[in-house]
């Protein structure tokens, strides 16, 4: 879910940033656009797909996602019929699970966080995770290259000695005209690579060239992938704070 | 001839210390095969046990399950397969199981559970759960009014009032926990039974319920007509919640399973792990369950279980108890040879006194012509006759006794059976009848008996006949 937020504000940074230029920019600066739109932008609705891709299965689930800020996230699924209505709900660093089949809200404890959310490639902790791609790394430009035809920074992150993040370095494209991450690549401290993910498809929603479709894809999981594909979304429609409480994950449909 | 003629005659010549000496071979016998007895009889019970309550002897599975026991690596439930396998002629029954983990919960407890999917009359063939239903359970208010009844002895009300929230299939095992005595039984046990009862429910195919463990039921908090939440993963991780009514509890004799495991019908399990028609294991039941049989029969199913199935025995699927087994195994021989080894310089003294007490009497025989070598022979029988007899009565005092044991095994009743069950045992141990074992307990109590001879011997080779006669 993190994932939805984290591809959400890039959506928004691609909006806001299009005209910038980033020729006299630093390389925190640089992340610090792409990733302002976490704190800058207000809220977002949007319904999304999730295809979970393993070597002899695949598995695609429907949800509607509301978020506001960095604090707030709502997720309903929507497909298939059998998890239908079930809510997720994020509240600053907590997270709870309403599951209507047998009407129990469950907050999720610590030892879920490594686990996958929906079965998917993506953790609960990925879409908790506080820390920042600003603050907590320090920030070099290593490069420019092209990804799918578009021209990028080349920025590696290393986490900060003290900060508390899972990677121990990132490296990320960063569209220089639209300011998208359209490319990520994950490595834990030891300086493997965990996980890949690629932002594409890109188009025009509600008035914003974002990137539809991501691709995450585990570094030591042959044939494993987790696609996300945003079919529809909407910015800063006003969405009330209360909108995002343990009560309304019973009712929102 | 002569010379057994004559080992004989001396034996009887000292009665007493003849006696004493055999009976010590017989003790070293009868505690080896009794004690053997125990303990492989024990190792029986515990595999039967859990075998047939739980693996059975053999079980078809998707190839990947064992190694990783997920709701994915399941199979169609294959109708034909299945005929394919009743006609071998060692297969009784194919019971069909869909076996996994979740959550169970109630308020706020919550618990890892075995969630397993049964065929409810099928089942009866394997692990009998309708035989393991609680009929009897002595909670507070049947404590109560034990207590309360004038007729019931202060002895039971004590027991009872140890016993508390424990739970009975069957009336026998209240009646020894409680102590009462099958002379009393008939007037005590009707009121006890009434006060007891449990009014208890079985599943159905197709209808949605839970039979639950008696110790998980007890620590949920959970009884008839409550409802339990399940959650967990399904088939290609999708959700699998449900919730529902509990219609049975039922006492696995495994404490282990017993605080962890919820029956559910087969198709209402696959429906909650969105996996209808899969099943984790087709276990089959045996007619003859030696291991050789059952060896011939693995083989034999091997060659129709094909594709992505497998064939597992119950050896491979209770490694763990196996290999606990071996240890405790390995542990029971050293106890056995510590006693051996008492035994052995019990038997070594009285030969070594004998050999004292008759050093003149030796010293005589050679004297007045007889040659070392007839008289050791001689005293070789005297030796070979103590160890036959002592053996032999030995074993048939043993036989009888584990004969005897076999079909009553040693039920522990009152505060002993509590602390059975406090170490999550059986309060039983049982014994193994009469085996292989035997022979070897013999032939090692014979050698400690020929071992024995060795020092009579080289006394008389050795001995000065001029110092034999002062002795």
């Amino acid at each position: 879910m993190k994932k939805q937020i984290s591809l959400l504000f890039f959506l928004l940074a691609a909006g806001t940033f299009a005209t910038v230029t980033g020729q006299d920019l630093s390389p925190k600066e640089i992340v610090r656009l792409a990733d302002e739109k976490f704190n800058g932008e207000k809220t977002s609705t949007s319904l999304m797909a999730m295809t979970i891709v393993r070597p002899t299965w695949e598995r695609t689930i429907e949800f509607k996602n509301w978020t506001s800020g960095k604090e707030y996230a709502l997720t309903l699924i929507t497909a298939p019929a059998k998890e239908k209505g079930q809510t997720f709900l994020k509240r600053q660093n907590e997270m709870w699970n309403w599951n209507p089949t047998i009407s129990r809200l469950i907050k999720l404890p610590p030892s879920m966080m490594s686990q996958g959310w929906m079965g998917s490639d993506y953790t609960n902790d990925d879409i908790l995770k506080e820390s920042s791609v600003v603050n907590d790394y320090d920030h070099e430009i290593v490069g420019e290259e092209e990804i799918n035809g578009r021209l990028c920074y080349k920025i590696k992150m290393v986490a900060k000695e003290n900060a508390a993040v899972i990677w121990g370095h990132q490296i990320r494209w960063i569209d220089k005209k639209d300011f998208l991450f359209l490319k990520s690549e994950l490595y834990d401290e030891d300086g493997y690579l965990v996980r890949t993910e690629t932002g594409m498809d890109i188009k025009n929603m509600d008035g914003r060239v974002i990137p539809t479709r991501i691709e995450l894809v585990p570094a030591d999981e042959e044939g494993q992938k987790t696609v996300i594909e945003i079919k529809q979304i909407e910015f800063n429609k006003p969405i009330n704070d209360s909108f995002f409480s343990q009560q309304n994950m019973k009712r929102v449909r | 001839m002569n010379n057994l003629k004559m080992a004989w005659r001396n034996l009887w010549r000292n009665r007493r210390r003849t006696l004493i000496t055999s009976a010590s071979v017989l003790f070293a016998v009868f505690f080896a095969l009794f004690f053997r007895s125990l303990q492989l009889g024990s190792y029986d019970h515990m595999f039967k046990n859990a075998i047939e309550s739980y693996t059975g002897y053999i079980q078809v599975q998707q190839k990947d399950y064992w190694d990783e026991k997920i709701v994915d690596n399941t199979f169609a439930y294959d109708r034909q397969l299945e005929q394919q396998l009743l006609a071998d002629k060692n297969v009784e029954a194919a019971i069909p199981r869909f076996e996994s983990f979740a959550l169970a919960s109630n308020g706020p407890q919550t618990k890892g559970v075995l969630v397993l999917g049964i065929d409810p009359e099928k089942e009866n063939h394997l692990s009998k759960v309708s035989e393991k239903m609680v009929r009897y359970r002595l909670d507070a208010e049947s404590i109560s009014k034990i207590g309360q009844d004038p007729e019931i002895p202060d002895k039971v009300k004590e027991l009872a009032r140890l016993f508390e929230d424990n739970a009975y299939t069957n009336s026998s095992r209240l009646q020894l926990d409680l102590g009462i005595s099958d002379k009393d039984a008939p007037v005590i046990m009707p009121s006890i039974e009434s006060f007891t009862s449990f009014e208890n429910g079985y599943i159905k195919m197709g209808e949605p319920g839970v039979l639950v463990g008696d110790k998980l039921s007890q620590y949920l908090q959970l009884g008839i007509g409550d409802t339990i939440v399940l959650i967990g993963q399904g088939y290609h991780a999708s959700t699998a919640a449900g919730k529902y009514e509990i219609k049975g509890i039922v006492k696995i004799p495994l404490p282990d399973i017993d605080n962890k495991i919820v029956y559910l019908p087969l198709d209402i399990c696959q429906g909650l792990y969105n996996a209808e028609g899969n099943l984790t294991s087709l276990a089959l039941d045996v007619v003859d369950n030696r291991d050789k049989a059952i060896d011939e029969t693995m083989a034999r199913i091997d060659k129709i279980v094909t594709g992505d199935k497998r064939v597992m025995g119950w050896r491979e699927m209770n490694e763990v108890m196996v290999s606990q087994m071996d240890a405790d195994n390995k542990s029971g021989m050293i106890m056995i040879a510590i006693l051996y080894l008492v035994i052995a310089f019990g038997v070594f003294g009285t030969v070594l006194m004998l050999t004292a007490e008759r050093k003149r009497e030796f010293g005589v025989l050679v004297a007045i012509g007889m040659q070392k070598k007839k008289l050791a022979s001689v005293m070789t029988a005297e030796m070979l006759l103590i160890g036959l007899i002592g053996m032999l009565s030995g074993a048939l005092v043993a036989t009888v006794i584990i004969l005897y044991g076999v079909g009553h095994p040693i039920i522990f009743k009152g505060s002993m059976a509590k602390m059975f069950e406090d170490y999550g045992m059986e309060p039983m141990m049982a014994f193994l009848g009469i085996n292989t074992y035997f022979l070897w307990q013999i032939f090692i109590v014979a050698l400690m008996v020929l071992l024995s001879i060795v020092y009579p011997l080289s006394k008389i080779f050795k001995m000065k006949v001029v110092n034999a006669l002062r002795a």
